[in-house]
């Protein structure tokens, strides 16, 4: 069944309707299937944060706020060491905070207990490792791993969200293939498909599409895109590609230097300013029906970049 | 956004068809309790049943060359119908004097050796076998790592350590234990077992105390094993040094390379609880271990509590490893190859390997331990040895074999 999913059907080539138009007719097509309607989605927000590694000194993020719009895609963009994956893994609990709170629906992370946060908040990390002979489907099982007690079998309800995170990454056809048998692109949608299932309000990915290829990083967005239409997950993803970041997110974060330099919309926040003064690139940011394109020209010279932050449309968030 | 197609994959089926559960779809009505029972049961599968099979009939047959052979005369078919007789086997008389300690009954001469010498010198090296083997598989889990062993984190020396102070340095020294009533004098060698396991808790937890900074890692973990069992086996060879006779030392060494001749029903008796406590415990957490597979951020985003879980299943497998210490000595091996053994014929996840250790670990002490008795017959070598002289030429086939060696 699930073998038309993406092996041959047009996927990425064939052109549908509007994005919106789509989504409206899955919406009458099948309003209960989404998964937390009625409730509205997450507040989620860090404030004052100040996050920095145990052998360290100097925190690698030194008292920044950030606000998650609800419901919407979020992405956080920055050079090597700006300290976007930082700043992730200090909202997902994952670094101790040194300073301020991150809240989930006004609750406090670190006074969450850690199977209660896992229900609410879900991080895909980078550094995963699953033993190869695993199959896809006992990975994506270990996403129900919070809402399960220390010795419980999996319930019917477990069941149904393995089948709905599976089909919703499009892994039906490789439900029972083993993980080490997989390309990295299918093993990353193994795992998006374990974050799934986890099913939480808000949904936190580390860079989701790096070392993918082209076809792999345009699924992976199309999961983050579906989550944002159909249901009211959360999204906030650190994304190397600061293109893919201006064409999928609702609001962009960028980050120099463990502080943050920008926020808002991409079109805001995505300009030739940006670009030189945070990248320390020459780039040309024309405006499409897809958000803002970027055609990196040249990189500029050390010291052309400086330090000063942010265009007069920076600090706004 | 016109990336429409992108944003459905599958376009060409309709959300609902998505959204429905596949099991739900597949199975129809079947998706009540057969459906359940059926994935309850899933992991019970053709290469782990063939697995728990082989395993049980080396035992088995390894455990009949056991009882058959010894120094008191009597035919193959005296001793097997010795193992059956009915009269020891249905006995509650019989099974309170080996389990409880309690005076053993009359029974012929041919039972009285199969089942008071012979037979429980097998159990004895099943339990030790499952003890290794499963401890071996955790530490495995523990430590990310498919090389580490029950000893990886100075167990082994520890008790080592402990053994060769207590025969060498407290040789004379008795206690007293008072009891209620009267009060019993023990030397300190009637202790062995105790300290033994002791000593090799105790090592563990020097271990984590040094490995400790804001937490633990695998890597930190085995470093400081290494670091323990460094020091400690230099202690242990000084120790040697200053032993006053050869006795001592032949003792030591059976200690310290573990070794199955002499054991009875009381080794059972001391084994059993830990063993049914340890192995309960470790085959309840076979999901927790899987988890931990997944590497040290996802599990903790899963909700798992990293470091406590690490540490509590430390300690499981150092309670296992320390039980088969307390009545074998410290046997090499078993707990690094049988799980590696294992996860060759059945895969890596947990709840299978974890059950496919419980056979697969009896039945390679088992077999060793008919060639410790009989190699070099009527002398009886430790079966550490016979071990760890199959355990090297397999790790030489595995290292040839497989291009990585080492990670899970």
């Amino acid at each position: 069944m699930g073998e038309r999913g993406f092996a041959t059907d047009g996927g990425v080539g064939s052109i549908l309707g509007r994005d919106d138009d789509s989504t409206a007719d899955d919406d009458a097509d099948d309003s209960p299937a989404n998964a937390s309607d009625g409730t509205g989605a997450s507040e989620f927000s860090g404030d004052d944060l100040v996050i920095g590694y145990p052998n360290t000194d100097e925190p690698v993020i030194d008292g920044e706020s950030i606000r998650v719009p609800p419901g919407e895609v979020t992405a956080l963009v920055g050079p090597n060491g700006s300290g976007k994956s930082t700043l992730l893994k200090g909202l997902a609990d994952q670094l101790s905070l040194d300073r301020g709170t991150v809240r989930v629906d006004g609750a406090a992370v670190h006074e969450l207990g850690t199977k209660r946060l896992a229900r609410k908040l879900g991080l895909l990390s980078q550094d995963s490792t699953a033993p190869n002979s695993i199959t896809v489907e006992k990975l994506v099982a270990h996403g129900r791993y919070p809402h399960r007690g220390a010795f419980e079998a999996l319930t019917d309800a477990d069941w149904d969200a393995i089948d709905r995170a599976i089909s919703l990454a499009g892994v039906d056809h490789l439900r029972d293939r083993e993980v080490g048998q997989l390309s990295g692109g299918q093993q990353q949608l193994a795992w998006i498909a374990m974050a799934l299932a986890q099913e939480t309000d808000v949904l936190l990915l580390d860079e989701p599409t790096t070392f993918l290829d082209l076809r792999h990083q345009l699924q992976v967005m199309a999961i983050v895109e579906r989550l944002r239409d159909e249901s009211e997950t959360t999204v906030v993803l650190v994304l190397h590609d600061i293109e893919q970041a201006a064409q999928y997110a609702d609001h962009v974060v960028a980050l120099e230097d463990g502080s943050v330099s920008a926020r808002g919309p991409p079109e805001a926040v995505v300009t030739e300013e940006l670009l030189a003064d945070v990248f320390g690139v020459d780039a040309a940011v024309a405006t499409t029906d897809h958000g803002p394109q970027v055609t990196p020209l040249r990189p500029l010279d050390d010291g052309d970049d400086g330090d000063e932050t942010g265009g007069p449309d920076g600090e706004r968030g | 956004m016109t990336e429409d197609e992108r944003a459905s994959e599958d376009g060409t089926r309709s959300l609902t068809e998505r959204l429905t559960p596949w099991r739900a779809r597949e199975t129809g009505a079947n998706a009540g309790l057969t459906g359940r029972l059926v994935r309850r049961f899933a992991w019970l599968d053709a290469s782990l049943l063939a697995l728990i099979f082989g395993s049980t009939a080396i035992v088995v047959g390894a455990g009949l060359v056991q009882v058959s052979l010894g120094a008191y005369e009597m035919t193959i078919g005296q001793a097997w119908a010795a193992v059956v007789n009915p009269n020891v086997l249905f006995d509650p008389q019989a099974w309170d004097a080996f389990l409880l300690g309690e005076a053993v009954p009359e029974m012929r001469t041919e039972s009285l050796i199969v089942w008071n010498i012979r037979l429980p010198r097998v159990l004895v090296a099943v339990l030790v076998g499952m003890n290794l083997a499963v401890s071996g598989a955790v530490f495995q889990a523990v430590t990310r790592n498919e090389l580490a062993s029950p000893f990886i984190l100075g167990v082994s020396s520890g008790a080592g350590l402990a053994i060769l102070l207590t025969l060498v340095a407290f040789a004379g020294v008795t206690l007293v234990v008072p009891l209620v009533v009267t009060e019993i004098t023990l030397g300190l060698s009637a202790l062995l077992p105790v300290i033994a396991a002791v000593g090799g808790i105790a090592a563990f937890l020097l271990v984590y105390a040094i490995a400790w900074k804001n937490g633990t890692s695998p890597v930190r973990l085995v470093l400081a094993g290494v670091i323990v069992s460094t020091v400690f086996g230099s202690l242990q060879t000084a120790m040697f040094f200053f032993a006053d006779n050869i006795g001592v030392v032949q003792s030591a060494i059976q200690w310290t390379t573990g070794s199955l001749t002499g054991v009875d029903w009381e080794q059972v008796r001391i084994a059993i609880p830990w063993t049914v406590f340890g192995l309960a415990l470790a085959i309840a957490s076979a999901r927790q271990l899987n988890v931990l597979l997944l590497g040290e951020s996802t599990a903790k985003s899963l909700g798992m509590r990293v470091e406590r879980m690490r540490f509590g299943l430390s300690a499981v497998a150092v309670l296992l490893a320390a039980a088969s210490i307390a009545v074998a000595g410290i046997v090499s091996f078993v707990g690094l190859i049988v799980p590696h053994v294992v996860r060759n014929v059945v895969g890596s996840d947990y709840r299978k390997l974890l059950i496919g250790c419980l056979f697969a670990g009896p039945a390679l002490l088992v077999a060793a331990d008919v060639g410790a008795r009989l190699a070099l017959s009527p002398a009886q070598i430790p079966v550490g040895i016979v071990t760890g002289l199959v355990g090297g030429p397999y790790f030489l086939y595995l290292m040839r074999r497989q291009e990585s060696l080492g990670e899970i």
